[in-house]
């Protein structure tokens, strides 16, 4: 599945970079996170819980950033297993400055294998939708917080 | 060979309990299952419980294909209350791969109880866990760890042929079987047709049976003897057993297959040693008893499903009459990840090549090969099924282009009446039947005469309606010599079944069966032949429920599958009774101071002198006499009153070079007709009439016999309708559940009226035919009447799927012409 989208923030360009490329503040967006940790300057994992059904899926996500340029486009992917899934995702997202505003253009390919992605097939778009939506929202309060600092 | 026409609901007598009178078979006597069943006393595989036992669960792949890499249990294993594991590696050390049937290339796949170095399609078992409680072992299975390496995948037939992805390296080829069938002289009738109708493409979905009962069994091995001892719902144990014992080196006798009652089979239970060799592993490796219950979503991704075929290249040639020649096809089967009972689906729709037709032309070439999907196995009406869809969308297609009646086509071409037994091109005996008096009855049961004014209606009130008719062959007592067809090396041929009836010392009369039932009424119909047969009440007989191999009643091919317990079940039924008959005739004689059998006869309960009934034995006198108090008795008096008897029908060896003989024995009809209306605007449709005219011969018990027919009715239906296996890209299948897969209930069902003609068989012991599965009659009904609905002559969609949801039918109706290019008329 594909999802993609656009985001302006009222932040400069270097701000919302630093915070993309920050794994703590990262791990601070992703919703039902229950630990978050680094590896090296490329490589995360995060223990996750993604609200699907009754209790949720529990999944380990290991993040590798394969490709960058500074202040303007990164690349990640992300492999995730959980009891009865498997997800492949790619990321990437592009920036562009314009003074105290930075637009953010991003798409993501998520893959998902196994018996949720049988079951749940009716459920994972707007389950997906959502935690875009949160995500998206939490980076923002990042970016906000990061200008305050 | 007698006829009669009946209609329901008004059904001849009923016989109430205890009545006695001869005269049962035909009659609707109390079904001796059923109380127990309505009243919850059933005892099917789950309700057998041991102490200590412990539960299956098995690990699924999440990949289409994948090479397995590492599996890690150690964390399952450390949680309490787990009891053992079980991987491929194990797998592959303790156990030989299951005998293919196939010629190479399929000869060399390697089938294991757990996938061993690759999974194969989502919901190949990986590992298996066994624990305390079922739940338990579920849980512990999600700690599992198991290191895939994703490979490519494939998921069509077409595209599997191509061989540009291989499942099973060691086949080196996706291909399992392939052949070409070639009867009569088809490049000559294409020159004698006046017209020559060619179809590209049509397609048979994947869709199965879901049985109320999953998969399951318990397994006890006794160390002391190593024997295992299996309480499941294998449906062809015997069959099971030439799988398993020699995947797990033992001999047969290892092996004990025990069930009572089956919440239904449709063959989907007949390839259930994988999971069975599993399980027994499990129970010697963990010396405890051990359960699996197969989940519902299980039996959906991993069991099985019924074969998955397109056939291309259609050619069809056809006199101005409307007289068809015969046809030339290129078939294309998808059995999904493993063959299992497969490629036996290769030869067993030749059992009724040219369908009820009098085509003699006929030219296929089958190809079966692996996708990454469930495996498949028999599916009520296998494999016939899928090819009477091709026989019955070829009437229909060539009638709409050539602007014919296809019920005049259909009467046209039929097999006559007078024409039985009939033998068709490849040396089947059509044994009975008479096609256009079932159309006949149909047409009037569905009130035909006033389609025309019903169409003119639809329209006024803005639906389309169509009319539709599925005439089928439910082909019974298959000759397994059919296999040598296909692989000259199997030994099989011929069919057998067996029964056992004693009297007992006091007085009982105890049958035992070697067949497996799963709800078909066995024990109701038994009791019925042996009370005719002995002169006393279906009440009288005592029918062991289920079977036991330990009963030594069962044969190599004993089971119950492709529609037969009629004849080859009952077959030995009635030899074995009557076998009995002779013994307590010529001990009553003996009795009698020394009369000749031929003087004594049964009847109400006692042997008795037929010019001297006042002289009489009970049957509990002959019981305890040779058992109990047997002094005196004459020397050669060499009885037992403890008979078995082998049901062996007449078949001979098929003619391999030509691929010729009677591949089996009794051909039962199905006449069924449908209107449907559909909503033009949303592609919506209802079956708003519905009749099913069905001919198997001599009718032991007629509302079984209803019965039966209603539920493959509702099969058919369901699965024209909506019941469809469909895998996304990833072949993750997406109807795992009955939220997305929907099997017809009560309130789906159309109104629907029955009708029966009784053409009895001149091969079997009692004039009747097997029956149940039904020929997907209802299937190609539906593909007909939205046929009709859709399209008049040289206009509108060719319904060229079997399984045409609503979504189906507005596509074909939005683009009517992506289907209609697939056929061309050349007229000259």
């Amino acid at each position: 599945m594909r999802v993609e989208g656009e985001k302006e923030f009222q932040a400069p360009v270097e701000t919302v970079w630093e915070v993309l490329n920050d794994p703590s503040k990262m791990a601070k967006t992703m919703p039902g996170i229950e630990s978050f940790d680094i590896q090296d300057d490329t490589h995360w994992r995060a223990s996750v819980k993604v609200p699907l059904g009754l209790g949720g899926l529990k999944m380990s996500i290991d993040f590798e950033k394969t490709e960058e340029r500074e202040n303007e486009f990164a690349k990640l992917h992300a492999k995730g297993n959980g009891v009865g899934a498997i997800m492949n995702m790619d990321t990437a997202f592009h920036l562009s400055g314009d003074g105290d505003s930075t637009h953010m253009k991003w798409e993501a390919d998520v893959n998902i294998l196994g018996p949720v992605a049988s079951m749940g097939q009716r459920v994972l778009q707007p389950i997906v939708n959502q935690q875009v939506t949160q995500v998206l929202s939490a980076l923002d309060q990042q970016v906000q917080d990061a200008k305050a600092e | 060979m007698t006829e009669t026409t009946t209609v329901s609901p008004a059904q001849p007598l009923v016989v109430e309990e205890g009545e006695a009178q001869r005269g049962f078979i035909g009659t609707n006597v109390p079904r001796k299952e059923d109380k127990r069943l309505v009243q919850g006393q059933g005892v099917f595989f789950d309700d057998v419980k041991r102490h200590e036992m412990g539960f299956v669960h098995f690990v699924r792949s999440p990949y289409a294909h994948a090479r397995i890499k590492h599996v890690d249990v150690s964390k399952a294993l450390e949680l309490d209350g787990v009891y053992g594991t079980l991987t491929g590696d194990e797998v592959a050390i303790l156990t030989d791969p299951f005998f293919e049937l196939s010629t190479p290339p399929g000869a060399h796949i390697k089938d294991y109880a757990i996938a061993v170095g690759s999974a194969r399609h989502v919901g190949d078992p990986v590992a298996a866990v066994v624990a305390r409680t079922r739940e338990l072992a579920r849980d512990a299975s999600e700690l599992v760890e198991v290191e895939y390496e994703p490979l490519p995948h494939v998921l069509d037939g077409e595209e599997a042929l191509k061989d540009e992805v291989i499942l099973h390296e060691d086949a080196g080829s996706n291909t399992v079987w392939s052949g070409v069938f070639d009867w009569g002289d088809f490049d000559a009738a294409v020159a004698e047709a006046d017209h020559v109708v060619k179809i590209d493409r049509l397609h048979f979905d994947r869709f199965s049976s879901t049985p109320l009962e999953c998969a399951g069994v318990l397994v006890e091995y006794n160390r002391g003897t190593g024997q295992w001892t299996l309480y499941g719902n294998h449906q062809m144990p015997g069959v099971g057993a030439i799988w398993m014992a020699p995947a797990l080196r033992v001999g047969l006798d290892k092996l004990r297959f025990v069930s009572q009652d089956i919440g239904g089979g449709f063959g989907n239970k007949i390839t259930l040693h994988p999971q069975f060799t599993a399980c027994c592993l499990l129970a010697r490796k963990l010396n405890r008893p051990v359960q699996w219950t197969e989940w519902r979503t299980d039996q959906h991704t991993a069991n099985t499903h019924g074969n998955e075929r397109t056939f291309l290249d259609v050619t069809v040639p056809v006199k101005a009459d409307g007289t068809m020649l015969g046809f030339s096809v290129r078939a294309v089967d998808d059995c999904g990840a493993f063959p299992r009972y497969e490629p036996l689906g290769c030869i067993i729709w030749a059992q009724v090549t040219p369908g009820c037709y009098r085509w003699r032309n006929v030219r296929v070439d089958f190809t079966q090969v692996c996708t990454n999907k469930s495996p498949v196995a028999p599916n009520r009406g296998y494999s016939r099924m899928q090819h009477l869809w091709l026989t019955e969308r070829i009437i229909d297609i060539v009638s709409q282009e050539l602007g014919l009646d296809p019920v005049a086509v259909r009467k046209k071409n039929y097999v006559k009446h007078e024409e039985f037994p009939y033998e068709t091109p490849n040396g089947c005996i059509y044994d009975s039947g008479d096609y256009a008096r079932c159309l006949d009855v149909a047409l009037e049961l569905i009130g035909y005469d006033k389609i025309e004014e019903r169409r003119v209606d639809a329209e006024a009130r803005g639906k389309l309606l169509g009319f539709g008719i599925g005439s089928t062959l439910d082909s019974g007592t298959n000759n397994f010599g059919q296999s040598m067809i296909l692989n000259p090396e199997l030994q099989f041929s011929g069919n057998n079944e067996v029964a056992t009836v004693k009297l007992d010392i006091f007085g009982e009369v105890v049958v035992t069966l070697g067949t497996v039932p799963q709800g078909q009424g066995h024990e109701t119909t038994t009791a019925q032949v042996v009370a005719d047969i002995l002169g006393c009440t279906p009440d009288d007989v005592h029918v062991r429920a289920g079977h036991d191999s330990y009963w030594n009643s069962h044969a190599g091919f004993s089971g119950t599958y492709a529609s037969q317990f009629a004849v080859t079940g009952l077959g030995a039924v009635k030899g074995a009774a009557e076998k009995l008959a002779v013994e307590m005739k010529q001990l009553a004689g003996a009795v009698f101071g020394g009369a000749p059998p031929e003087a004594i006869e049964l009847a109400e309960g006692h042997a008795r002198i037929k010019d001297n009934p006042e002289a009489a034995l009970p049957f509990m006198a002959l019981g305890a006499i040779l058992n109990a108090n047997n002094a005196g008795l004459p020397e050669d008096l060499d009885i037992t009153l403890n008979v078995r008897y082998v049901y062996r029908p007449p078949f001979q060896k098929p003619d391999l070079e030509r691929k010729y003989g009677n591949l089996t024995l009794t051909y039962a009809t199905q006449v069924h007709a449908c209107i449907v209306e559909i909503d033009p605007e949303t592609g919506v449709y209802e079956i708003v009439d519905y009749a099913a005219v069905d001919d198997c011969g001599k009718r032991i018990h007629p509302q079984i016999v209803e019965g039966q027919v209603h539920g493959a009715t509702a099969h058919g239906l369901g699965a024209a309708t909506h019941e469809v296996f469909t895998y996304d890209a990833d072949g993750n299948l997406l109807t795992p559940n009955f939220y997305d897969y929907h099997v017809p209930h009560a309130l789906d069902m159309p109104p629907m009226r029955n009708g029966f003609i009784e053409s009895e068989s001149p091969f079997t012991p009692l004039g009747a035919k097997g029956m149940g599965e039904g020929g997907g009659a209802g299937i190609h009904a539906v593909c007909a009447a939205l046929q009709d609905a859709l399209g008049r002559r040289g206009e509108g969609p060719i319904v060229w799927r079997s399984c045409n949801p609503y979504h189906r039918v507005w596509d074909l109706l939005q683009s009517p012409q992506e289907s209609r290019n697939f056929v061309t008329v050349e007229s000259r």
